[in-house]
């Protein structure tokens, strides 16, 4: 899974590309969490391009909010893929990591 | 239907558990007889279950438990154990009466029931107390006014924590929840983050999440755990039905490190009201200052329905492997059976008819026709009869267990041994034979077989040999029980029955006259006098039994060396094949078996109802003057018809020979029902009735035997025994 | 995002009808006739799922299981076990193994796929 790092509206950006599952948490975990540490406040994680995503990928998603909370920072996800938005729904976790959801028509 | 299934399966299988519990006292312990034991044990559990009949339930649970216990060798199977297994079997046997009743709600025998109870606790340590709890479920209601109310959801509520490793098993959890989703409605969901770490104690590939869902669905309790099949061991999973009982959610929340949190969650989906939430955490808080844990109780209580799928399934997989027996064998309800008999039996009283038309017309095409129509009738005929066939062994095999009980009451050493058990009879039959057969045998081992010491004395091996047997011979079923004890004593059966005035002292009787006297029923009445029937069961009842089967009973003993009774029956009781024959215009069936030959009379000497037969002397009866029928003008010359019945032989003198015919038995209306020379009717293929001759008793007619009094004769007897 | 499982049978037959059931079912199916086929058909794809038979020619399937395991892209694999009924032994080997889907043959496709479904998301 490659992430690949920007910047967006002046806050550093992970682009997730891919699988967001077991095979590559053990990674993806290391580097989002490096990126979060390396923000100066807020990070912004663009998930339009994840494919597919498991438990394992959920929990970081949720671990990644508690420890920014923990840090006083912030973590947006944004861009919500459909494989991520139906795991969202069905997990009833919109609360906590839809920030801006994008809920798709008529749902 | 369904409670019938039950009865009989419940039957069977206890027929198999005793078999099993008797191999394994007479050759040792194997692992397949236990098996074989545990299972009976546990399929009329598990399908008692089914039908909530829980008395059966919860008193094979403990049956279950310490055959579970001998199973794993943690109790050896001793003589003691054997004896209690044996006694369960036969309270089990008691319950599945009472299904039978309809009674099941009531205990037979509760004294019984608790002393069996105690013997089988005692190989319990602690005691299976999963029983009390079963119980419970039997009578809700005393518990329900103890617990409060069951919450008003109707949604199931499912409460899901998976183990670390799951991801790693190649588990996904989500897969689950959404396949889940598919057979309802999720109400509500909540995720449960608690147990997430912080990130740097975090393992990514470890799983810290639990699900709190409210579902809604039609789906069963078995389709719903089926869900989480493949993750049982790497979750734990909890399944609340709607409408559960508050204590169970007390249990749930009892689970959870943060019962408050929890609370708020069941409450956010709906599982509980606000108020119902208050209720739980103050019954909880009650509960906590040490009153009994009926909460904790309950909530094992929802391990019943468990057990109740579990059984279902197990059921299920044994009807698969059933399956390969149902090739074979079909149940077929007796009643439908006898009504195809019934219609066998018009269809060749229809095909006589259509023959005897046949043969007025004097056309040889419809002659031949209806004779290929009449063969097939036969035939059809026989395969019908052979469909009610069973093999004696279905009574044969109680007789195991019987044979040990009462060796055991009478501190004898006694063998059984049984031989012919597949010869095949009529199946109304072998339910009628079980009673006589049990008089026998109980009598042969009271009185026949001596005590040990007693056979030593004489020679003897110490240990008495009891044989069952049977076998077909010339058109009937013939059994035996045999045993090698003491044997009848003439003299003392003579003076007795002289005693009794059932023969005057100046009558000669032959050694199987003396014997069948114990069959009469001033006979019986005795007490411990006699070898035989010492206990005053009535022989004589055994003889009217066999004798309502058209059968006779004969004894054969010698003095010393051991006694046989015999019993022989006819091979069916609706059909038979006839031999005709006419007396003035009367005509009568002989079973055809029975007829030995047909001679011209006149041409023999024959002197005070004794005809001299090839030089040996042969008793007769004519039928004319036995049931005072006119002598018709045309003088004809008579017939002797010689039968046989057993050993014996004697002729029946009657006006015409008319063939061979089959004669589908009806029974005898009210007015001939005490005439013993009569064993049935049967309707002609022209519409006429004819009587079918009883020859076992016309041939002691003819013999002219003192026990054969007419009817009113034996009644004054047995008042004045009085 | 199509899911890809791989099925591992030395009956013909059995490949087929299970292909044909999955393929139905939207899903792309590779096959393989025994554990040593299957194994060499593991370099360079990715399965969402393997389905294996436990008795077969060459390499059976619980040795398959424990060799993919060992190969990082398949050791979070989720596989489902054919079995029948007398395979017990061979059970608690699977589950060492990792295995904890088990179907039992013979089977109706329908059962499989939803045991698939359990597994994987569509």
């Amino acid at each position: 899974m490659p992430i690949s790092e920007q910047t967006r509206d002046g806050h550093p950006l992970a682009l997730l590309m891919g699988g967001f599952t077991i095979f590559e948490i053990a990674e993806l975990k290391d580097a989002l969490l490096h990126a979060l540490h390396m923000a100066p406040d807020t990070l912004e994680i663009d998930l339009s391009g994840v494919e597919e995503l498991d438990t394992s990928g959920v929990q970081v998603l949720l671990l990644l909010k508690q420890e920014a909370a923990r840090l006083q920072k912030s973590v947006h996800y944004s861009r919500h893929s459909p494989a991520v938005l139906a795991v969202i729904d069905l997990l009833n976790l919109a609360g906590t990591l839809g920030d801006p959801v994008l809920m798709p028509n008529g749902s | 239907m369904a409670r019938d299934a039950l009865v009989q399966e419940s039957r069977e299988l206890l027929a198999a558990m005793e078999n099993a519990l008797l191999e394994i006292e007479a050759e040792g312990v194997n692992a397949e007889a236990v098996n074989a034991i545990f299972r009976a044990a546990h399929t009329i559990k598990g399908s008692a279950g089914l039908f909530a009949f829980n008395l059966i339930v919860s008193f094979t649970h403990i049956v279950e438990s310490v055959l579970d216990r001998v199973r794993n060798n943690e109790l050896t199977v001793d003589d003691a154990m054997l004896s209690l297994l044996l006694n369960c079997g036969d309270y089990i046997g008691a319950l599945v009466d009472a299904i039978e009743h309809k009674r099941e709600n009531d205990e037979p025998n509760i004294a019984r029931r608790t002393e069996l109870e105690n013997a089988l606790n005692a190989y319990l340590e602690p005691p299976a107390t999963t029983v009390t709890v079963t119980a419970a479920e039997a009578e809700e209601s005393p518990v329900e006014v103890e617990t409060g109310h069951r919450v008003g959801s109707d949604n199931w509520h499912l409460s899901l924590r998976f183990l670390p490793d799951v991801l790693r098993n190649g588990l996904d959890p989500i897969p689950f929840l959404h396949y889940l989703a598919a057979l309802g409605r999720i109400v509500y969901l909540h995720t449960l983050t608690d147990a997430m770490p912080v990130a740097e104690l975090m393992d990514a590939e470890s799983c810290y999440l639990g699900f709190e869902i409210d579902f809604q669905t039609e789906a069963d309790r078995k389709t719903i755990e089926g869900v989480f099949e493949f993750v049982r061991d790497d979750a734990h999973i909890r399944i609340l039905p709607p409408h559960s009982k508050i204590d169970e959610y007390i249990g749930l929340i009892n689970t959870m490190p943060d019962p408050g949190r929890l609370g708020e969650i069941l409450v956010a989906g709906g599982a509980l009201t606000q108020h119902e939430l208050e209720q739980v955490l103050s019954e909880q808080q009650e509960k906590a200052i040490g009153q009994k844990p009926i909460g904790a109780l309950l909530v094992e209580h929802q391990v019943v329905p468990e057990a109740v799928v579990t059984a279902a399934l197990s059921r299920q997989k044994q009807h698969e492997d059933k399956k390969a027996h149902e090739q074979k064998f079909i149940k077929v309800e007796v009643s439908k059976l006898d009504a195809l008999i019934d219609l066998v039996g018009e269809l060749v009283i229809a095909g006589a008819a259509a023959t005897v038309v046949a043969q007025r017309k004097k056309d040889s095409t419809f002659e031949e026709a209806s004779q290929t129509i009449s063969t097939l009738v036969e035939h059809i005929r026989d395969a019908a009869l052979t469909l009610r066939m069973v093999p004696i062994g279905e009574v044969f095999q109680r007789f195991p267990r019987v044979v040990r009980d009462i060796s055991r009451e009478l501190g004898k050493e006694i063998e059984l041994v049984v031989t012919g058990a597949d010869t095949e009879l009529d199946k109304s039959m072998v339910e009628k034979l079980s009673d006589p057969l049990m008089h026998i045998v109980r009598n042969a081992m009271d009185h026949g077989i001596e005590a040990t010491d007693a056979r030593v004395v004489a020679g003897k091996s110490p240990g008495g040999t009891l044989r069952l047997n049977a076998y077909h011979e010339s058109g009937s079923v013939v059994i035996e029980v045999s045993d090698d004890g003491r044997g009848l004593n003439r003299e003392r059966i003579l003076s007795k029955a002289i005693e009794r005035g059932l023969v005057s002292p100046d009558q000669i009787l032959t050694e199987s006259e003396i014997y069948r006297l114990i069959f009469e029923a001033g006979f019986s009445t005795a007490e411990q006098v006699t070898n035989l029937s010492g206990r005053g069961v009535g022989m004589d009842v055994v003889k009217k039994n066999i004798e309502s089967l058209r059968g006779d009973v004969e004894i054969l003993s010698v003095e010393g060396q051991g006694t046989t009774v015999r019993i022989r029956l006819p091979l069916t009781l609706a059909i038979i094949d006839g031999f005709q024959v006419m007396v003035s215009d009367a005509v009568f069936v002989i079973p055809l078996e029975m007829v030995i030959e047909c001679v011209d009379l006149s041409s023999h000497e024959a002197r005070h109802n004794i005809v001299k037969l090839r030089g040996e002397p042969l008793p007769f009866v004519r039928l004319r003057e036995l049931f005072e029928l006119p002598l018709l003008q045309h003088s004809e010359r008579e017939s002797l018809v010689v039968v046989q019945y057993g050993q014996q032989r004697a002729g029946l003198v009657v006006d015409r020979l008319l063939g061979e015919f089959q004669a589908v038995i009806k029974p005898l209306g009210e007015l001939f029902q005490n005439t013993k020379t009569l064993s049935g009717s049967t309707i002609l293929g022209d519409g006429r009735v004819a009587l079918i001759l009883d020859v076992a008793h016309l041939i002691q007619q003819a013999s002219h035997l003192p026990t054969h009094l007419p009817a009113s004769k034996t009644a004054g007897l047995l008042s004045n025994q009085k | 995002m199509g899911k890809t499982i791989l099925i591992v049978d030395d009956s013909f037959s059995m490949r087929q009808t299970v292909g044909i059931a999955l393929k139905s079912a939207g899903y792309d199916v590779v096959e393989a006739s025994d554990g040593k086929d299957a194994l060499s058909k593991l370099d360079g794809r990715k399965y969402n799922l393997i389905i294996s038979d436990v008795n077969m020619p060459n390499m059976d399937g619980i040795s398959f299981v424990k060799a993919a395991k060992l190969l990082p892209n398949y050791k979070f694999t989720p596989i489902i076990m054919l079995t029948t009924e007398g395979d017990e032994t061979k059970k608690q080997e699977g589950k060492a193994a990792g295995v904890r889907a088990w179907v039992l043959k013979p089977f109706q496709p329908p059962v499989l796929l939803d045991a698939v479904a359990k597994l994987i998301m569509p």
